[in-house]
């Protein structure tokens, strides 16, 4: 499978390429004002209002992510951006050598230089969004 | 004919009855207003119409529609005869029967089971009408017996446009459909009516497919924008000075205007309807009223007008029914017996106003104020234009006085939330004994919402301006304190203070005096300092994805020019957050003197707003942080949101007391450390084992209770610390 790649404190991260967008290396967000810790605000994607959210907060850490680098993944109901740690890369994945912890990711993959854990889109942002429970069609990320 | 086939044909037969049935209210409207003498070619029209109706209606196989039109028919043989004239009660009885034609094929088409006992007993009804002696060309005499009956029911019945979207159920019906079918999908056995003007080369076209185009539109400005970004910051060129991209702005220009323009419809989409409405509360009511329309041509956006459509409709039967006087009353005072009922609409800028007028009788301010009197309200010091707006009241103008007087009947307050919602406003003028105008003033499309701009924590937002009541610099602003926190006195009733970066959560950077901007939401009406105004603009507001959290004091967002993005603040949900905040609010300015700072955070609970008041006073001009609640519920719920070191509460107070209070304070982990003092009027030495036993650390009787007794209790309790 191909994925894209990218630090997250210690660790290495992936999101499979089929729902990865695009990678926005100088992220602007706007805040927006009252909104949880995870939902960093706004930003102008040619033109599409697409929100921003930290992949550390999703994912549970404490540490924020604080980077300009974000994913721009796509699901079903629109595209959201995952700050993430730093550059990121494109790598491909075998066979999952382990399983994961974290809410949100499906297992872990060997990589060249170590493991990486790979996330499932819709798991990660469904109990942070709007979209909470039922209401995100099955298989809503592509 | 395969099964396919009769579906087809009987969709296009809903389609063409839905035109004929529109034309026929229109045509028996019409019928009333001309003189007999001139209404041939109109009854060989309607005649004709229905007869085109019966034969379509054979040839898709609906029999009981056949049927009935066949029997309307004959009888309309009899006015093209001649042999019958077109009576008052005739009409009414042949607005009736179209009616029932209209719900017939409407049922018949979505295969419901028709019932023809009504059918019958309207047709008898029909036949009755022209067996009755002809009234002569007194065309508002009192109508026959049956007929008031039906027209009074029929009052009620037509149908109010947003609720009822069952299509037919009256021969205006399609005229409805017009306005009311709203983005949904539309049924397959309809057609979109706004393709049913019939004018020569109309194409009918789903509203989505419009609101695509519109979106994409406004993509396509914003995409140009941008590239003329990239021209200068890339290539260094300045794409302002090049002829080409110059026409290229125009034209997409032009393009912008045109795309919204197709969602526009006149207004005199549904004046049809809204005269029907006029023609059978005037009948049933026995007034004679002439209806006169103005500017129906003007145009906004059809979105605007679906939501306004019942509002005016409760305008103008509300003009017929408390408007307009009783032919006695009128005769009385000199006014022609006939009396006016007016709308006119016209476009000013970015807003279209559509007036309701009658020469009625007028509001009579006395009366509503002894009505307000009566519901508690305090009219003293208000002005005769505050006084009337007491009218759309929650609760105000329902009241069966106000209907009794020549104020307004129902749900004045129903129409100003539902104008409020095309975010527009209702104005209203009246003066005593010549007639009524309200006007309903709303933006020509919601697409673009027109804001005011302002700065708050370095920040630049824009709040929606048909919800702000007016915009106050410090200097002119009269503040006052309740509650702990800052009120702005507005025609002399306490509005609420709340600063605008606090409350989003922000730092405020203000430096300078502070500008209030007051907002006005369904809850009430809150004033917000911001560090400065700095201007009016329309704004493209953009909604959020499913994806965004819901955040209630944000409405929506909108891409700038130069690409930022402009946030819109939700007036409602910021006056509602900031009721919410009332008691989390601190006093930001304490006069009294610094002689010594203590600190923690105190929570008063007591009912009493007087004690509650002289309490939170007390404590924090001592420098604590001070909350409050008026019962033991609500203190509750401070203690779920924040911590507390001191709870200081009342024993008798509705839904809990300080008793039980006390106990749930020590029953929960994450307040049993937290101190409570009781403060109370219960003197007896049971009533103190009792507050020791719930669990309280100190208790403090009110007679002995003062300044320094109060702050030692609470010293000993929390400790002092400066």
């Amino acid at each position: 499978m191909r994925a894209v790649t990218f630090p997250l404190g210690m660790d290495r991260y992936a999101i499979a390429t089929a729902s990865v967008r695009e990678v926005v290396a100088d992220l602007r967000p706007t805040p927006l004002p009252t909104a949880p810790s995870v939902f960093l605000g706004v930003f102008n994607l040619r033109g599409e209002i697409v929100p921003i959210f930290d992949t550390a907060a999703l994912l549970g850490f404490r540490q924020a992510t604080g980077s300009s680098v974000a994913v721009v993944v796509s699901t079903a109901v629109g595209p959201a951006a995952l700050v993430v740690g730093g550059h990121a890369q494109i790598a491909t994945l075998d066979e999952p050598v382990g399983p994961s912890e974290l809410a949100g990711t499906i297992g872990t993959y060997a990589l060249r230089d170590g493991v990486t854990v790979l996330i499932d889109v819709e798991a990660l942002l469904r109990p942070h969004t709007n979209l909470a429970g039922a209401r995100l069609p099955e298989g809503a990320v592509r | 004919m395969s099964l396919k086939g009769l579906a087809h044909l009987r969709s296009l037969f809903a389609q063409e009855a839905e035109q004929r049935l529109a034309r026929l209210g229109q045509l028996v409207l019409e019928l009333e207003l001309t003189p007999l003498d001139g209404s041939a070619e109109l009854i060989a029209e309607i005649f004709r119409e229905v007869h085109t109706l019966k034969g379509s209606a054979a040839v898709v196989g609906f029999e009981t529609v056949g049927e009935f039109a066949h029997a309307i028919e004959d009888k309309l043989g009899q006015l093209r005869a001649g042999s019958t004239t077109a009576t008052a009660s005739i009409i009414d009885a042949l607005l009736i029967v179209l009616d029932r034609l209209g719900t017939v094929i409407w049922e018949s088409v979505a295969e419901e089971t028709v019932d023809t006992a009504i059918n019958d007993q309207l047709l008898d009804q029909f036949n009755a009408a022209f067996a009755a002696p002809a009234e002569g060309s007194d065309e508002v005499a009192p109508p026959a017996d049956t007929a008031t009956a039906d027209s009074e029911a029929h009052t009620e019945d037509v149908p109010s446009p947003v609720a009822d979207q069952h299509p037919g159920q009256t021969a205006v019906a399609p005229v409805v459909a017009a306005v009311t079918d709203g983005p949904a999908p539309a049924r397959s056995d309809r057609p979109n009516p706004s393709s049913l003007s019939g004018g020569g080369g109309t194409v009918m076209v789903p509203i989505e497919r419009l609101d695509d185009l519109v979106r994409l539109v406004g993509e396509a400005a914003a995409a140009h924008l941008r590239v003329g970004r990239v021209l200068t910051e890339r290539i260094g060129v300045e794409a302002i000075g090049l002829a080409e991209f110059g026409e290229l702005s125009r034209v997409l220009n032009d393009l912008q205007e045109r795309t919204m323009r197709t969602r526009m419809v006149p207004v005199s989409t549904i004046t049809d309807q809204l005269q029907r409405a006029v023609r059978d509360a005037s009948r049933s009511l026995g007034k004679d009223v002439t209806w006169e329309v103005r500017g129906d041509s003007t145009e906004l956006d059809r979105a605007v007008l679906t939501q306004l459509s019942d509002s005016l409709l409760h305008l103008v039967r509300n003009a017929v029914d408390h408007g307009i006087e009783s032919a006695e009353s009128r005769a009385a005072a000199g006014k022609p017996p006939r009396a006016t009922i007016r709308l006119h609409a016209m476009q000013l800028g970015s807003e279209v106003t559509i007036a309701v007028s009658d020469d009625g009788g007028g509001i009579d301010l006395e009366r509503v104020r002894q009505q307000a009197l009566r519901t508690g309200i305090d009219v003293d010091g208000l002005s005769d234009d505050e006084t009337m707006q007491l009218i759309f009241r929650s609760g105000f103008s329902t009241s069966s006085f106000v209907s009794d007087i020549s104020g307004r009947g129902v749900g004045l307050d129903a129409v100003r939330s539902s104008v409020e919602a095309a975010r527009g406003r209702v104005e209203v003028r009246s003066t005593v004994g010549v007639g009524s105008e309200f006007r309903v003033v709303v933006p020509v499309t919601l697409a673009v919402l027109r804001c005011l701009l302002v700065d708050a924590a370095g920040r630049r937002f824009a709040l929606p301006l048909h919800q702000v009541v007016i915009v106050q610099s410090e200097d002119q602003s009269i503040l006052s304190h309740a509650e702990g926190r800052q009120v702005l006195m507005m025609d002399s009733l306490p509005v609420p203070v709340a600063d605008l970066a606090q409350l989003l959560g922000m730092e405020s950077t203000r430096t300078g005096p502070a500008t209030y901007v007051v907002l006005n939401a369904n809850t009430g009406r809150c004033a917000f300092a911001v560090d400065a105004l700095v201007g009016q603009r329309d704004v493209v507001v953009k909604g959020f994805g499913a994806l965004m959290p819901r955040l209630e004091v944000v409405a929506g967002a909108s891409v700038e020019p130069d690409g930022s993005i402009l946030v819109v603040l939700d007036p409602s949900g910021l006056v509602n957050r900031s009721r919410r905040d009332t008691s989390r609010n601190t006093e930001q300015h304490s006069t009294a003197p610094e002689t010594m700072r203590r600190r923690g955070r105190l929570l008063v609970v007591d009912d009493a707003l007087t004690v509650r008041e002289l309490q939170r006073t007390i404590l924090q001009r001592a420098g604590f942080d001070v909350r409050v609640a008026v019962d033991g519920m609500e203190a509750l719920e401070r203690l779920a949101e924040e911590t507390f070191d001191l709870v200081l509460t009342d024993v008798e107070m509705p839904r809990m007391n300080g008793f039980e209070l006390t106990e749930h304070i020590r029953a929960l982990p994450s307040s049993a450390h937290v101190a409570v003092l009781i403060l109370t009027s219960l003197a007896s030495d049971a009533d103190r084992r009792r507050g020791m036993e719930a669990g309280a650390d100190g208790y403090i009787v009110k007679s002995s209770f003062d300044e320094q007794s109060l702050l030692a209790a609470v010293d000993r309790l929390i400790g002092l610390s400066v």
